[in-house]
Parts: C-alpha cells; structure tokens; sequence
C-alpha cells in the first residue's frame, strides 16, 4: 500500500513516527501550517515556523525516506490577534518557495469577523499564485460553520476543484460534495472521524474528490490512521485500486495543480550523515 | 514568459523523416520549424513537389507549427561541391533558381520568409565583382517573390556581418520585401557586438532569427550554454524590439541526438526566456522580487557549474545575480538594501546563497554595503558551507573587514570549501594569514593529523 497522507503535523512527531510511517508506506506528505497548542505572540514567530516547514523538517522527512510538503498560511485561531495578522504581509514569499503546495489552513474556528476577514483575503491570495486551499472548519457549530466557509469560497471566485474542505463527518459530506470542493476527513483515535464511519460514507459517496489524512498533530492522534483506513476499506470489500485512488492517486490530483509536488523517490529510508545547513537528525559522533 | 516562438530547424533532424521530425518538434512543444529544403525534406526539385507541399502544410497546420524556408542544404544543387553554386559564383543561375522555387514553396506552404545566404567568394573573384553579383542575384530573387526574404550574414561567406547586409538592403532601395536573418551564435562568432545588440540594430528588419551557442572566433554550432552566448539578455532584447517572428534553434550537427538535444534545447529556452521575463517584471514592479526570487530555482534549474556548486555557483545562484542586478536598476540606496535584506531574511538556503553571489553587482552606495556586509557576516556564521563559500565572492574581497575576512578564509579550510571559492586570496592574503595558517598547520600536525591541502594553497596564494 502505497500511502500519502495530506495533512499531518509532522514537526509535533517524533522520528519514530517518521520510521512507522515509513513501515506502513508512507512516502509523501503534506503538512499545514497552524497553530502550536501555545498561541503566538508576533509575526517573527509564524516566519520562522515556515522556515522550519521548508527547510529543516523537508530535511528531517526525507532523512526517513518521505517526499514532504507544506500549505502555508495564518491559521483561523490567530487570525484573531491583531499581533499575528500582519503575516498575511509576508505570506507571498512563502506560497512562491518550492514545495508550499496550497494555501492552508485557513477558514473558520470561532466565526468571527477577523477570521472571515483573513480567511476571504487567503483565498484571493490563492487565486494570485494559482495554488489550492485547504480549508479548516470549525470543531464547534461544524454544520453552520461548514455552510458559511462554502458561502464564502463561493463569494472569492476560486474553481471549487482547487479547494478541499477538511475534518467533514457524516453531517457536513453532502455539502461539500454538492459544492464540487474536494472532501478532506481526518481519522482520529476517537473524535472526528474513525476508519469505520470513513468506510461507510466511502460506500456512500464513492472515492472521487476524498482526501483520507491523520491530521496527527502534539494531540492525542494517530499517524497510522491513513493505514488503518486503507486496512478497514480491504476488509469491506473495497479493491486495493479503490485504496490506492484514495491513499495515493486523490492527493496527488488535488495536490499537483500546485505544479510543485516533488515525487521522486528518495535514495535513503535511514537517516544517513547528510546534512541541512550543517546539521543532521544523528545524534552522537560524526566525522 | 515573453510571447516568443520557440522552433527547430529541421537540417537539425536530417536523419528522420520529416513528418517524424514534425510530430517530435511539436511534441516537444515547439511552435514551428525552420524547414531547408533538402532532397530528403521536400526536395524542391521533386515531380511531386506540389502535392508534397500541400502534405506538409496540411501536416504544420494539425501540428500548429509555424514555420519558415531555409536554403542552407550542402549537396542539392551540386553532389560535388558543399553549397555550390551560391549567388557568388561565376553562374549564379542556379542558385537564383532554386531561391525562386523556394519562394513559390513557400507561399504554398504559408511559409512566414525565405531564409538564404550570399555564399562563399571564390578565390579568383575580387570584392567589386562579388558585391554585383550579390546585388544582382538578390534584386532577381526579389523581382518573382511574393514572400518576405531574410539574407543571412554567414561567417566565412562573402557577406558575413550585419552591416554588410544592411548596407546591400539599402543599395537595392530598402525594398520592403528584403530583411535579416540573424544567427545569433555568428554574433558571437564574428560580430563585434553581442548577439543582443545586433538584435537591436536589426529592429525591424529582422524577419528570421536562428538560435544557437558559440565561442568567439569559432563558427561551431553548440548547444546552449556550450559557449559564451548571453541566451536571456538575447532573448529580453528580441522581446524588447517586439519581434514577432519565429526564433528556430540552428544545430545542423546534432541530428544523431536529434530527439534529447531538441528537448534539452527547449528546456534552456524556456528558462531563459522566463529569466528575461523575471527581470523585465523586477524593473517595472521591484516588489515582484519577492515572489520570483522563491521560484528560480523551479524555473531555471539548480545544476552545479563545478564537482559541488561550491566555487562558481549553480545555475539558480546567477539566475539570482541576475535578478538582484536587475533589482538594482530599479531601486537605489536605503529602499534597495531593504528588499535585499527581506530577500535574504525570508530565503531558504539557495536564496540566500544566491543573494550572496549577486552583492558584488549592486551598487556600492554606504546603505547597501553596510546591509551587504551584516548579511556576509551572518553567512560566515552559519554550517552551511553553500552559504560560506557563497560569502566569500568579489564582495567581500572588496568590502569586508581584514579579521572577518581572514577568519572566513580559515572557516573554508576547516569546512572543507575550497579556497578556490575565495575571491582574490592572493590580494589579500597578508602576514596575519599566513601566521593563521601556519598555526593550524602545526597544530594539525601535533596531532597526527592530516593537513587539507588547500592549507598549502593559502600559504603558496601567499607567497610562502
């Protein structure tokens, strides 16, 4: 099996996850940028939360043998404080560096006018760089919430295949899927999503425009819940093609209209003594 | 990217089929050829050449090819004598009926010009007497055609420069119908400007342009960046004069890797012409560094020039220089050190380096060598020796600090960068140095350790 998982938050992981993901085959990724548990405080810390997402953490990933990608952007929470919101400045040079695949996560978490303020101004930015968004909705009030952000891409002009709505449930689904967005589902130990409920509303809807992540973060999660999925769908009855379209072939769809995918195989699957900018993920001697 | 054409000249693709070497062309996303006539590529002497015409225009058509005629076939009027007989010769009759055949092919085929050459001038014939013929074998041509005529000014020919083609098209009345072909690797060849000026002297009458590489002083056709050709500044000015024809890549000995070396071609093409569109943008919107700085490296490509980049750069390093040079055209002072320092603060490691290669092209005003300065002192720190032997460069031979400098040079020995990185060591090696040297030297060999051999290489740039 042959795994991509579209959202995970790697630089909350340890190099463990890095060598199961790999185990179970995972060979490419996409990390969102959002928030860290701890708000932020000022601008300087989202930039150097980027740098680390192009740069060190590429790095790391590919040390374990997986292609990684990011989506940059401010997140929905901070977009609330008026400390934070001037990195929408910044954001140009971000979503122009190699590998920064879309725009995201960006949408509603509290509803406000600050959010919405920042979520509209994030979709035009991803019709200037011609790039898909992956949009957040809202762990509270998911259904009105869900409505909203589809109002809302709808107003921004942005195609729908460019967008994918992510952490949908049985509840929010039929929207997205009227709406021609692409469906994201994030299976978590025990909210949001299980692999069972993911495998029925797979039944239901079919596998076109599905994104099946772990959205594994520094919560209690799962990075081997995209594994999992795939597992639960071979034992409903599913083809292997029908796992490797939802696993592989969708985020590579939805993700490629970036143009920037790196997909390539990499050499190594176990960290050798490479380095980025003079450091490497071993520990102890080095020549 | 301009709104340039891009072909490929199918003397170029002489060992396949020329309905093959079309759909391969356009494959590769070429938009049109430059078609010489040749007794494999409708020879122009062929019964059917009338149907065949109208085979191949059908064929251009599908394709959505351009495309132009050249007359450049070694063997097709003589088996005997490369390109003979030429509008030179003693019986240029020949010649002036093939011209003429080749402009009714062309207006069959809806052919864009007719590309052709003066000839090379026999041994036996002086100036005065070539000169007539020329005049009086291009005003015959000129007299049946319906289709524009590019003379090609060929090295080695009789008329090998520019200036001698201008000068024949004014004696002949500046007809409307008669321009230039320009090769621009001959510019390099034979010219005594660059391939971008003779463009802009060209202006109008340019009707034809060929692409190529070449050295100076050796008429060798090359692939691109073989030789010393200015492809993007070729390109920014072919854009700049709004030329609207075809620019066809002229490798007349490459047709036994015909497929890899169009491809290979296409790819340096469009980099370039990217690269010309980028500073074009930079000049007219400085902010738009910002976003095309992150994309260089997707668009030109990232080749090393040596074993490890770490000496003169990578392609992306001087697409960069580049940039920052055509910044600089457009901002000066306090409001240009500022976007350089944002270039370099929000850069990953190959902008950074490359803002570090480009330095020494700004203008050495105080706001900008001090911003240049802060930001070599900040690469000599870090462990990334790209970084380190990047910071090294005619910058900071000219500007930084006798201490700063001679401790980078000994960062380099410990890092394992070459010293050949070092920007005017034998300048500006002094005692200091050389005592630094000495001392690591010693200390290395206290320890049993091995000395690098670019140790000895600072000692010798310093006359020890």
């Amino acid at each position: 099996m042959r795994i991509f998982d579209p959202h995970i938050h790697m630089t909350s992981r340890t190099t463990t996850d890095y060598e199961q993901m790999y185990e179970a085959g995972v060979r490419a990724l996409v990390e969102p940028a959002f928030w860290l548990g701890q708000p932020r405080t000022n601008v300087g810390s989202f930039t150097d939360y980027f740098d680390g997402l192009i740069g060190w953490e590429r790095f790391r990933a590919s040390q374990f043998g997986i292609r990684h990608h990011c989506t940059i952007a401010l997140n929905p929470k901070e977009a609330n404080d008026p400390r934070c919101v001037d990195v929408l400045d910044v954001l140009p040079r971000y979503l122009a560096k190699d590998g920064v695949v879309a725009v995201g996560e960006v949408g509603y978490d509290s509803m406000t006018e600050a959010e919405e303020k920042a979520f509209a101004h994030q979709l035009t930015l991803a019709i200037e760089h011609e790039l898909p968004v992956l949009v957040h909705t809202p762990h509270r009030d998911k259904l009105a919430g869900t409505k909203r952000t589809l109002d809302v891409v709808r107003e921004s002009g942005i195609a729908p295949e460019l967008v994918v709505v992510d952490h949908l449930n049985e509840l929010t689904v039929g929207l997205v899927a009227d709406a021609g967005c692409w469906m994201g589902f994030s299976i978590y130990p025990d909210t949001k999503m299980d692999e069972h409920r993911m495998v029925t509303i797979l039944k239901e809807h079919g596998t076109d425009r599905v994104l099946v992540n772990s959205a594994a973060d520094w919560g209690r999660s799962d990075p081997l819940k995209t594994l999992r999925t795939g597992e639960a769908m071979l034992a409903a009855g599913f083809t292997e093609s029908d796992v490797d379209k939802v696993l592989w072939q969708n985020p590579v769809e939805f993700y490629g209209q970036s143009g920037k995918l790196m997909l390539d195989p990499l050499e190594t699957d176990a960290p050798t003594g490479e380095t980025f900018e003079g450091n490497s993920v071993l520990r102890g001697a080095r020549q | 990217m301009s709104a340039l054409r891009f072909g490929y000249g199918t003397n170029g693709f002489a060992s396949h089929r020329l309905t093959d070497a079309l759909a391969v062309i356009a494959d590769l996303g070429y938009s049109g050829i430059a078609l010489t006539l040749d007794h494999d590529h409708l020879d122009p002497f062929a019964r059917d050449v009338a149907e065949q015409t109208r085979r191949v225009r059908a064929r251009l058509g599908e394709l959505g090819l351009g495309v132009v005629v050249e007359t450049g076939a070694r063997y097709l009027l003589d088996p005997w004598h490369k390109h003979q007989p030429t509008l030179v010769s003693a019986d240029p009759a020949p010649r002036i009926d093939f011209l003429r055949r080749a402009t009714r092919i062309a207006e069959d085929l809806g052919a864009e010009c007719v590309s052709f050459w003066s000839g090379v001038k026999p041994s036996d014939v002086d100036d005065e007497t070539a000169w007539r013929r020329m005049r009086d074998g291009v005003a015959a041509v000129l007299e049946t055609s319906g289709v524009k005529l590019a003379l090609e000014p060929e090295p080695g020919h009789f008329v090998q420069h520019l200036a001698q083609a201008l000068r024949l098209r004014t004696e002949l009345g500046s007809p409307e119908l008669l321009g230039i072909t320009l090769d621009v690797g001959h510019c390099v060849a034979v010219e005594p400007r660059n391939a971008a000026d003779c463009v802009r002297e060209a202006g109008d009458l340019l009707f034809n342009v060929q692409l190529d590489d070449m050295r100076p002083g050796v008429h060798e056709h090359l692939e691109f960046g073989e030789g010393e050709l200015d492809l993007t500044g070729t390109l920014a000015a072919l854009t700049e004069i709004g030329y609207e024809g075809l620019a066809a890549v002229e490798l007349p000995r490459h047709s036994h890797a015909a497929p890899d070396v169009a491809r290979r071609s296409i790819t340096a093409l469009r980099a370039a012409d990217w690269l010309a569109g980028a500073e074009r943008s930079v000049r007219a919107d400085p902010v738009k560094i910002r976003t095309l700085f992150p994309a260089v490296g997707r668009k030109v490509g990232r080749s090393p020039l040596d074993a490890r980049g770490l000496v003169h750069g990578t392609t992306d390093d001087h697409a960069r220089a580049r940039l920052l040079a055509a910044l600089a055209d457009a901002l000066s002072g306090g409001e240009l050190a500022k976007e350089v320092a944002g270039l370099y603060r929000y850069g990953d490691g190959a902008e950074r380096r490359g803002v570090l290669r480009g330095l020494h092209l700004l203008p050495a005003d105080d706001e900008v060598v001090d911003t240049g300065l802060r930001l070599v002192e900040d690469a000599l720190r870090a462990n990334d020796i790209g970084l380190v032997a990047a910071a090294l460069g005619p910058f900071a031979q000219r500007h930084l600090d006798a201490h700063t400098w001679r401790h980078g040079v000994l960062k380099c020995l410990f890092t394992g960068v070459p010293v050949a990185a070092v920007s005017g060591l034998a300048q500006r090696a002094d005692a200091e140095l050389v005592r630094m040297v000495t001392d690591y030297v010693a200390e290395r060999r206290a320890a049993g350790r091995d000395v690098p051999p670019d140790a000895d290489l600072v000692l010798q740039e310093a006359g020890q």
